[in-house]
């Protein structure tokens, strides 16, 4: 049992390399990860500062650093998936003893990891570009809800992964699905000028807890930050146990239709 | 215990036509196809693109379900047993697909050694071993894609032996190689199979079969349609002559004169770039060359020779027109 344990981290680990090793040859990626925060962080913050409101600034940075960690995370889940089609490998990996997800779970928590460099660039933008005063209420609570915050996203992604197997069409899906998730996450827009109809859709999704629990512990948003990271763990364990139910039907209706190979 | 048994092995697909009006077809890929492996044997998978010998390979190997019948690999179900199966065989496609190419040929076959839970103190020995094996030891390090189209296919076969299964399949493993690059990789089978390996091979090429397997079935839209040793297929054909005629022009309707003789048993016709070989099948067969000649008038014949019968030829005679140009 420990030894399977122990066998299944280091899958865990070697696709954590793996896909490090092939973002890192990958400009596109690196592009994305480098180039669109500052994009997006430079639009919010001067559209705050135009609309008169300056003191929403770090409001600004931090959604638009959520925004860089979502597309890493998006890449993940659905480029990757959609990439080991073409490439051919997919069918490689699910004939592979270990269960497809431990792959995507290493996969995935690359790309988290690496996009915390996204967060990097908003806040280096937000501080050298606007000069905003950039302080954060609860340091120690910010760093634990952004760890939380990617162990959430990626777990949502393996969710969205399960149905990029199913589907050819993952890159179409990731462009139609980005936009309308950082406006019901409030990654763009406070969560207050949304219709109360949209809210629940809101509050099952993972990055507008990350986005709240940051905001709380940056000081911006009146509440206790220990909470919203708690809600995060067990939205992470919704998300896990979704991915797990799904990933079994996937995989069996994949081998039933034969469309590991068709993209 | 038998390697591999297939009972009334049936597998057909749906596609869809049309983007409003949708309609639906189905086409069959595997037929009710039976056979066995026994343990070390090297089996023969022969037929014409298309004729179900990939997806018979992928139900094996268990990606792929089966419509109708079973299958067991060294005792296991593929369908209900395929976690307990996929560590004991190691599977390998034909092409240059399924590799990371933007990793070296090395990290490659580290990682599906990790994927394959093969301990670290054994792949640490295994992986040069494999690379010595497949010859790729001195570009180990190099980035896959700047391999060669045989250092690929073979780099294949060392990712398919990480975890030192029982039972390998392989398909159609020298596809689009050099003769030089499929001979190397034809010596690296025949290695694996002294090493007492079970290896399944799909081929289209007769040769290839003929020299590497102790058996082979010969399967067609879906159905085999001959097992047996190379030798006995080739006794399919032992008592005719060919008659090999290149030519430059010749019409259906002169093929179909040759067809109509009442010697000719089968006639093959082959594109070669730029000309056109007529493999004619008949007992006798040079005897009756002048004939030949004369219904192919007006095929402007660059060249006529006769042979004695090969392994392909028996192939052409099983399959008829059905048989591809090899």
């Amino acid at each position: 049992m420990i030894s399977h344990f122990l066998g299944l981290l280091r899958v865990v680990a070697a696709s954590f390399n793996m896909q490090a090793k092939e973002r890192a040859t990958n400009q596109l990626f690196v592009g994305t990860l480098l180039i669109l925060p500052v994009i997006f962080t430079i639009l919010s913050v001067s559209t705050y500062i135009y609309g008169g409101k300056a003191d929403f600034g770090l409001y600004a940075v931090i959604g638009a650093g959520m925004v860089g960690i979502w597309n890493a995370n998006l890449w993940t889940s659905g480029r990757i998936v959609e990439g080991e089609r073409r490439g051919g490998t997919l069918s490689a990996l699910i004939a592979a003893p270990t269960p497809f997800p431990v792959v995507l779970v290493g996969k995935s928590l690359s790309n988290a990891v690496v996009s915390l460099i996204s967060m990097a660039m908003t806040f280096a933008t937000g501080l050298i570009v606007f000069r905003l005063p950039l302080d954060i209420e609860n340091p120690f609570a910010f760093i634990i809800s952004l760890l939380l915050t990617l162990v959430a996203m990626t777990s949502l992604g393996l969710v969205l992964g399960s149905f990029f197997v199913l589907t050819r069409n993952a890159g179409a899906f990731i462009e139609v699905a980005n936009y309308p998730i950082f406006i019901l996450s409030g990654l763009m827009f406070p969560l207050t000028i949304l219709p109360f109809w949209l809210k629940p859709l809101s509050a099952a999704l993972a990055p507008m807890w990350g986005n709240l629990a940051l905001g709380v512990a940056a000081g911006l948003v009146a509440g206790n930050p220990w909470l919203i990271d708690l809600y995060l763990i067990g939205l992470s364990l919704i998300y896990l146990l979704i991915a797990r139910a799904l990933f079994t039907q996937v995989e069996y209706r994949v081998r039933r239709d034969g469309s590991l190979e068709t993209f | 215990m038998t390697a591999i048994v297939i009972e009334n092995l049936g597998r057909s697909f749906v596609t869809t036509t049309g983007t409003i009006r949708r309609t639906q077809k189905t086409v069959t890929a595997l037929d009710n196809v039976s056979l066995t492996v026994e343990p070390g044997e090297l089996f023969g998978l022969l037929g014409p693109n298309g004729a179900g010998k990939t997806t018979l390979t992928r139900i094996l190997s268990t990606v792929l379900l089966p419509s109708s019948g079973r299958a067991e690999v060294l005792g296991l179900d593929v369908v209900r047993d395929a976690k307990q199966l996929r560590p004991r065989i190691g599977m390998v496609y034909g092409g240059e697909r399924g590799l990371y190419w933007r990793l070296s040929g090395r990290d490659n076959i580290q990682y599906f050694a990790d994927l394959y839970l093969v301990p670290p103190e054994v792949s640490r020995k295994r992986i040069p071993e494999l690379l010595e094996l497949v010859g790729l030891k001195d570009r180990a390090e190099e980035r896959v894609e700047g391999y060669s189209r045989g250092m690929k296919q073979r780099l294949h076969i060392a990712r398919g032996l990480i975890n030192d299964p029982d039972v390998l399949f392989l398909d159609e493993p020298t596809i689009g190689l050099d003769p030089i690059a499929a001979r190397e990789l034809r010596t690296v089978i025949a290695d694996l199979h002294n090493a007492g390996k079970t290896i399944f091979l799909t081929s289209h090429y007769m040769y290839e079969v003929d020299a590497l397997c102790q058996r082979v079935a010969v399967v067609n839209k879906g159905q085999i349609v001959m097992m047996d040793t190379p030798a006995a297929l080739k006794q399919l054909v032992a008592n005719l002559e060919v008659v090999e005629v290149e030519c430059l022009s010749v019409s259906s309707e002169a093929i179909n004169r040759l067809r109509d003789h009442p010697r000719v048993e089968a006639v093959h016709v082959d594109n070669r770039d730029q000309v056109q070989v007529l493999q004619i099948q008949a007992p006798g067969g040079v005897k009756y060359v002048p004939e030949f000649l004369h219904l192919l008038d007006g095929a402007n014949i660059q060249k006529v020779v006769t042979r004695q019968p090969t392994l392909e030829d028996a192939y052409v005679k099983l399959l008829g027109k059905d048989a591809i140009s090899v």
